[in-house]
């Protein structure tokens, strides 16, 4: 699929792209430019004829051409610039129902695979349990009879289960953790909980966000603190999250040893751009030898 | 014994109700919501409920709310309550409600840990009679966000393999045979434990694993 002699290929096709690019952004404010031109032109123009309106005489309507030519000229240009404010306006919308509607999806996947497939697996392991129980009563040990084979094969499919279950639910907890129905602190706190080292919290939502903001608060939270565990050497973290209106922040600092970097294609830069769907920030302060607080701000609604 | 099940998913409680029947023990009602498990509860008088977290109408926190409420209201019956995940604070909330009068039992536990029927049988057991049973993954996450670093560091690895067991809920019997040691040096693990941790040493099973967790919260 990827082929030495794509690069080539591609890298036409990149520079491609960003001329007919440029050329679609340019040719619009070109276009805005020499109507503005000719808008001033004419108006510079009807002025002079209004002032030669003597020596003009009985041809003195003229002057009203080039100003009512001014006058459209610049109403279109007012239009083109109202249809541009519409169009950002159009796109913010479809961009937050799209974040609104997956994640929605993604709390409909985790849902169905709650009901579904997690508890069709827990079943199982339950008979697989009980046929193990059952067949460990009935074999005599000495592992050289068919039921011995048997009871291996189950106690085999027991374990292979089990792990299905187990992955299942990490699976379905990485879609949409189901905490988070609950409340983005509740979902906090639990994350807090779960984490490996300490982690002091500060919540302060009196309001809950929207769903979707909610669960890129809860993501952000996530990834920050398992690299705060992962890479820091930090003893303690701390956890805030504050909602004052329009505007939920949250903020993870560590005691360890700082210099985290913002790197193309790292975590930090994923969840920068994750952040960025809905018009949030990301601000990172990570001296050598720490400590490192970042803080994720992003609107109370997409 | 006999038991109530609140368990949403048709399979899951089928399963859990042929499990406890093979065990010798009688399902009395076997219910599919959070408001049932209430009614039967106060119908049939159980030794043991057991409760699943999500359940209709809002599949969010309905059966822990319901068990909270089983604990407050029937102290003569053991609570088990069981998830598909494990969130600590919910074993906080449910330890914390305490109960009506005197030591109802009360558990928290994976649902995977089903799949293990005498185990599961085994806690079921302690629950219903007045003891506790949390998941060794309740009592991994305590031990991992606790920030008494000080005093379980002075633990030998011994003892801390004592300490997690014990906040699981098991006697010192059930600890000795786990380990394979006797009862005697359980004993005394549990001694050095208390008195490393600085905690007053308490006989009752149920009384030490809150003072086990109350001394990790903290």
């Amino acid at each position: 699929m990827y082929a030495p002699n794509d690069s080539a290929g591609s890298s036409r096709s990149v520079l491609m792209r960003f001329l007919v690019r440029s050329w679609e952004y340019r040719r619009p404010r070109l276009w805005v430019s020499v109507r503005v031109a000719c808008g001033i032109f004419n108006v510079v123009l009807g002025v002079l004829l209004l002032a030669s309106v003597r020596r003009l005489g009985p041809l003195a309507w003229l002057a009203a051409i080039p100003l009512a030519g001014a006058a459209l000229i610049f109403w279109t240009v007012y239009r083109l610039q109202q249809d541009s404010v519409r169009r950002v306006r159009e796109l913010e919308q479809s961009r937050a129902h799209l974040v609104e509607d997956s994640a929605a999806r993604l709390r409909r996947i985790e849902r169905d695979l709650h009901d579904g497939a997690q508890a069709q697996m827990v079943a199982v392991t339950m008979k697989l349990g009980l046929a193990m129980k059952k067949l460990g009563g009935m074999t005599d040990g000495t592992g050289h009879t068919d039921l011995d084979r048997v009871l291996e094969l189950v106690v085999a499919a027991h374990r292979g289960a089990k792990e299905a279950v187990t992955e299942l639910r990490n699976l379905a907890r990485g879609i949409h953790p189901p905490v988070l129905d609950q409340g983005l602190g509740i979902a906090l706190a639990s994350l807090a909980a779960r984490s490996d080292l300490p982690v002091e919290l500060g919540i302060d939502l009196p309001e809950r966000p929207s769903a979707a903001i909610e669960t890129i608060a809860y993501f952000c939270a996530a990834e920050l603190l398992t690299n705060v565990t992962k890479h820091s050497g930090a003893r303690h973290a701390t956890l805030e999250a504050v909602h004052v209106p329009g505007l939920l922040r949250v903020r993870i600092s560590d005691d360890g040893c700082g210099g985290a970097r913002v790197q193309t294609r790292g975590g930090l830069a994923g969840l920068a751009e994750r952040i960025g769907t809905v018009d949030g920030r990301l601000q990172l302060s990570s001296p050598p030898g720490g400590p490192s607080v970042v803080t994720v701000e992003l609107p109370s609604h997409t | 014994m006999r038991i109530v099940i609140a368990e949403d998913s048709a399979v899951v409680r089928a399963g859990l109700a042929e499990i406890l029947a093979d065990s010798g023990h009688e399902v009395v009602a076997a219910v599919g919501n959070a408001d049932d498990p209430l009614a039967a509860v106060g119908e049939h008088r159980p030794d043991a409920a057991v409760v699943d977290v999500r359940m209709p109408p809002g599949y969010t926190d309905e059966g822990l709310r319901a068990a909270i409420t089983i604990r407050r209201d029937h102290p003569e019956t053991g609570v088990l309550v069981f998830s598909q995940y494990i969130e600590t604070r919910y074993a906080a909330d449910l330890l914390g409600a305490g109960s009506g009068g005197g030591a109802a039992g009360v558990g928290y536990l994976l649902k995977d840990r089903v799949a293990d029927v005498e185990e599961f049988v085994e806690a079921l057991n302690r629950v219903a009679a007045g003891g506790t049973a949390l998941d060794p993954e309740v009592v991994t996450q305590l031990l991992g966000a606790s920030r008494r670093d000080d005093g379980l560091a002075a633990l030998t690895a011994r003892e801390r393999d004592v300490l997690e067991l014990m906040a699981e809920g098991r006697s010192n019997a059930a600890i000795a045979g786990i380990l394979v040691v006797s009862e005697r040096s359980v004993e005394k693990h549990v001694g050095n434990i208390f008195s490393k941790l600085g905690l007053a040493p308490s006989d009752a099973d149920h009384r030490r694993v809150l003072a086990v967790l109350r001394y990790l919260e903290s």
